[in-house]
């Protein structure tokens, strides 16, 4: 067994685990689990994204992944930065840009590695129009097993980012209307467009729920940690623990809300939910002055994908231009 | 008219031969204010949903009888009508509120309703207005302690105008004061409504009903008018009810009264005021603790310190938001990272402050007020074993098998604890957490939702922990119950400690910060040594 050997196969593992373990790190690290309860649940503010109509904001969220999906990586990428920099306009909206900011970072890190080593050459070529890839690193020969190419490229990497700059932007968007839009007035705008109440109701519990799932989960962890989890492995293992105390805690956590959910069944029941096949609201929705410019703002991007659809920047795989 | 009127119901949940309620006759005149109270699993629960409606509208089992409120036979009314005459608010606030915003929440019934926005406004304000939350209409409902949320949810049932409102154990997990104002909400709804109330809490709950009716197995062992309770004391202890301790006392001694002043005299004239509970006296410190906690902004939530003394069960008291559970977090590192935290823990004159949770928790264990959230494996046995195998210890079964005897879950070694009752779970979470040989126990709200049955088999439990050389603290709002068992109290208040004493004098001056003083201690003291607010 020579040095080389040895390294080629100890780099390429490293690799490997860093594909995976990163954006695990990031998440458990940088964000916690708390943090995700704070970017899944709704906070009271008044600036335009809590104004704006629930209905809106879906339409944009459409709007968004309809334009990330069509059009050229950079433009995923410009509503990426777009979006994240209106978080700051959110409610403890500092907090909340850099967690926005952690959540891109492990989207971009995630699907990069989930597609630049599996990624045919045969679409490399076709995707950046040539037929030189630059390798980067050589996998042992055994990690086609695992499906991997015999090498990783620069090109798999760029093709790897662009693809992940078609998700960035639309699961900010999502978070969007989660943090600045309660469940109930979801429930509104959904029953608008025809939905049955009791299918939306069952949305508006699992948005309530959500937050809760994260919290309980975070007690459970720390709870097994005191228990020893982990006790013998060295603290840079740790994130790692702490993702398989989560799976550990999802079961009680599940029964846990179970329990609950009887008592939110009768809540709602005994207050007469679905007694009539529609609901009346003390507030009506209305179109506001937001909304329009929103709405306004909808049109312009439609325009714009159309137009920049015409001038060749729409190609269904990504391409480096 | 008849507010309810049963007829032979008999309720068999699915596959169970037994019935889960089974009452021959059962009237409520309008405008009455009924308690009804038992033992967990008594059937109460049952009874309530057999009169909401909620059996067998959404509960399927065998029915059997006839359910009339206001005349509506409850099987063949729809639920949604049923709702506008009978309402109920649940015990656990948390799991009953369904939206984000308080106004949300109140207007959630009268939406349903069908109702034009100006009268579901016209409601909602009326609802607030009753039960004295319009300041929390603009709030969202997380943020809402639970004696608020549960006010809230009076609020959103009052809001249907029901003419029937029952309240299933409403204070059982809530703090004194917000119990307090939940006892308001009673009494002024009192003059307008008919009211069922089911709670263990028979003392508090005295003065403000007409009826007293007792279920058991499933069926209604007393029922008798409040004013006749000092003549069925004995058998309301034999089931296993909290009565107040003066009745009992009055009872045993011949002294007919009901006043607490004129029993604790004749009492003091006979030379029979009983002698306070055996507490343990001053020993050795086992762990000192400085945990201060402050926000990123630099708003201190939490700045204080405790001592805690070897085969010592201390309480930690005081109102919601005083800081009891921020403090307890703090100490074993569970706190949010948004919170700032310093602290000074020294355990048998060890600094322990800057050690992982995992070390920690090899000295200390924790219970949280969910511990159903710790059970993790497949069986009881594993359940116990878990920590002594994460930490590698040989020859574990020993002591496994030690633990297991000591909470009697012998029996219960394969079973699933999930699957357990609420005493086996929290039994197999303690035994579990204790593992690893730790030497202080922290309960975060043991006594939470739990009858006076299952609370006197806790103190019980605690108590031989306790003896057999561990130090425990618990966290709890429940006065009487750390009368009878705590050895030392701290209370907080705005996050600092301002009580620290034997129960007995501390009780002396909680009331200033909202803790009443159990009827146990009031018996045994001078009114004129309180310190009232």
């Amino acid at each position: 067994m020579n040095m080389n050997w040895l390294i080629l196969n100890a780099v390429s593992w490293l690799l490997f685990f860093f594909g995976a373990a990163f954006p695990v790190l990031i998440l458990l690290k940088a964000i916690g689990l708390t943090g995700f309860m704070k970017v899944t649940r709704y906070e009271k503010h008044n600036t335009f994204y809590y104004r704006m109509n629930p209905s809106v904001k879906i339409i944009l969220g459409i709007m968004v992944m309809v334009v990330a999906s069509v059009t050229i990586w950079w433009i995923g990428a410009i509503m990426t930065v777009i979006i994240l920099s209106t978080y700051l306009t959110l409610k403890d909206g500092k907090r909340k840009f850099i967690t926005g900011m952690f959540l891109t970072m492990m989207t971009v890190i995630g699907t990069t590695w989930a597609f630049a080593p599996y990624t045919p050459y045969v679409i490399l070529q076709e995707a950046f129009h040539s037929n030189q890839l630059t390798t980067l690193w050589v996998w042992p020969s055994y990690f086609t097993v695992m499906g991997y190419q015999p090498a990783l490229t620069t090109q798999g990497l760029i093709y790897g980012f662009q693809i992940s700059m078609r998700f960035a932007a639309v699961s900010l968007m999502s978070l969007v209307l989660v943090m600045t839009s309660t469940p109930s007035q979801v429930l509104r705008s959904l029953n608008k467009v025809g939905i049955p109440t009791s299918i939306t109701f069952s949305l508006v519990v699992a948005m309530r729920t959500i937050p809760r799932i994260f919290e309980y989960i975070d007690t459970s962890v720390k709870i097994q940690f005191m228990k020893g989890l982990g006790s013998n492995a060295p603290s840079f293992l740790r994130p790692f623990y702490m993702l398989a105390g989560a799976f550990s805690g999802i079961v009680p956590v599940i029964v846990f809300l179970v329990r609950g959910a009887k008592d939110t069944a009768i809540s709602a029941d005994t207050r007469a939910f679905r007694a009539y096949s529609k609901r009346t609201y003390m507030h009506p929705m209305t179109i506001g002055k937001v909304d329009k410019m929103a709405l306004s703002a909808v049109v312009l991007i439609v325009l714009l994908t159309v137009i920049v659809v015409m001038m060749g920047f729409g190609k269904g795989i990504s391409y480096n231009g | 008219m008849k507010a309810l009127e049963i007829q032979n119901l008999k309720f068999f949940y699915m596959g169970r031969e037994e019935p889960a309620i089974d009452i021959e006759h059962l009237s409520i005149e309008d405008g009455e204010t009924v308690l009804i109270t038992g033992r967990s699993g008594g059937g109460k629960s049952t009874l309530v949903n057999c009169i909401t409606g909620i059996i067998p509208h959404v509960f399927h089992g065998e029915f059997e009888g006839k359910v009339s409120v206001y005349g509506h036979n409850t099987v063949e009314t729809p639920l949604s009508k049923l709702s506008t005459e009978v309402g109920i608010v649940l015990q656990n606030p948390e799991t009953q509120v369904l939206n984000y915003t308080v106004e949300e929440e109140v207007a959630f019934g009268p939406e349903n309703l069908c109702l034009e926005s100006d009268d579901i406004s016209e409601r909602v304000r009326e609802s607030v207005e009753i039960t004295g939350t319009s300041q929390l209409m603009e709030r969202e409902t997380y943020t809402l302690s639970g004696g608020e949320l549960q006010r809230i949810a009076i609020a959103a049932v009052l809001s249907m105008r029901p003419k029937l409102l029952i309240l299933d154990e409403p204070t059982s997990n809530i703090d004194p004061e917000g119990t307090a104002k939940v006892f308001d909400i009673i009494r002024k709804l009192k003059e307008e409504k008919t009211l069922i109330v089911v709670e263990h809490k028979v003392e508090r709950m005295l003065p403000f009903v007409d009826r007293i009716i007792v279920i058991d197995g499933g069926k209604i062992l007393l029922d008798i008018k409040s004013s006749e309770l000092s003549h069925y004391v004995e058998k309301m202890v034999e089931i296993g009810i909290e009565v107040p301790i003066h009745y009992i006392y009055a009872r045993q001694n011949g002294i007919d009264s009901e006043d607490m002043e004129t029993i604790r005299e004749k009492l003091r004239e006979i030379n029979m005021i009983p002698a306070p509970p055996k507490r343990a006296g001053e020993s050795r410190a086992v762990m000192q603790a400085a945990v201060s906690v402050s926000t990123k902004s630099g708003k201190k939530l939490v700045d204080g310190e405790i001592e805690l003394q070897e085969k010592q069960i201390l309480a930690i008291m005081g109102r919601n938001g005083a800081g009891k559970s921020t403090f307890l977090k703090g100490l074993m590192g569970f706190l949010d990272i948004d919170l700032n935290c310093e602290m000074q823990i020294t355990l048998d004159g060890r600094d322990i402050s800057r050690e992982h949770i995992i070390k920690r928790g090899k000295e200390i264990a924790f219970v949280p007020q969910n511990f159903d959230l710790t059970l993790i494996c497949k069986s009881v046995e594993l359940e116990v074993a878990y920590s002594l195998k994460k930490r590698k210890v040989k020859n574990y079964m020993e002591r496994v098998e030690k633990l297991m005897d000591m909470f009697s879950l012998s029996g219960l070694r394969y079973r699933d604890p999930l699957s357990l009752s609420l005493g086996q779970r929290r039994r197999v979470a303690m035994a579990s957490a204790m593992a690893s040989g730790v030497r202080v126990i922290m309960l975060d709200e043991p006594t939470s939702g739990q009858d006076y049955f299952h609370k006197q088999v806790l103190g019980k439990e605690l108590t031989r922990i306790k003896e057999s050389g561990y130090s425990i603290i618990i966290v709890t709002h429940d006065s009487r119950f750390v009368y009878r068992f705590a050895d030392r109290v701290v209370v907080f208040n705005e996050g600092r400690k301002v009580l620290d004493g034997t129960p007995e004098s501390v009780f002396r001056e909680s009331m200033q910060y909202s803790i009443l003083p159990p009827s146990d201690f009031l018996l045994r003291s001078d009114e004129h040594e309180l310190v009232n607010p």
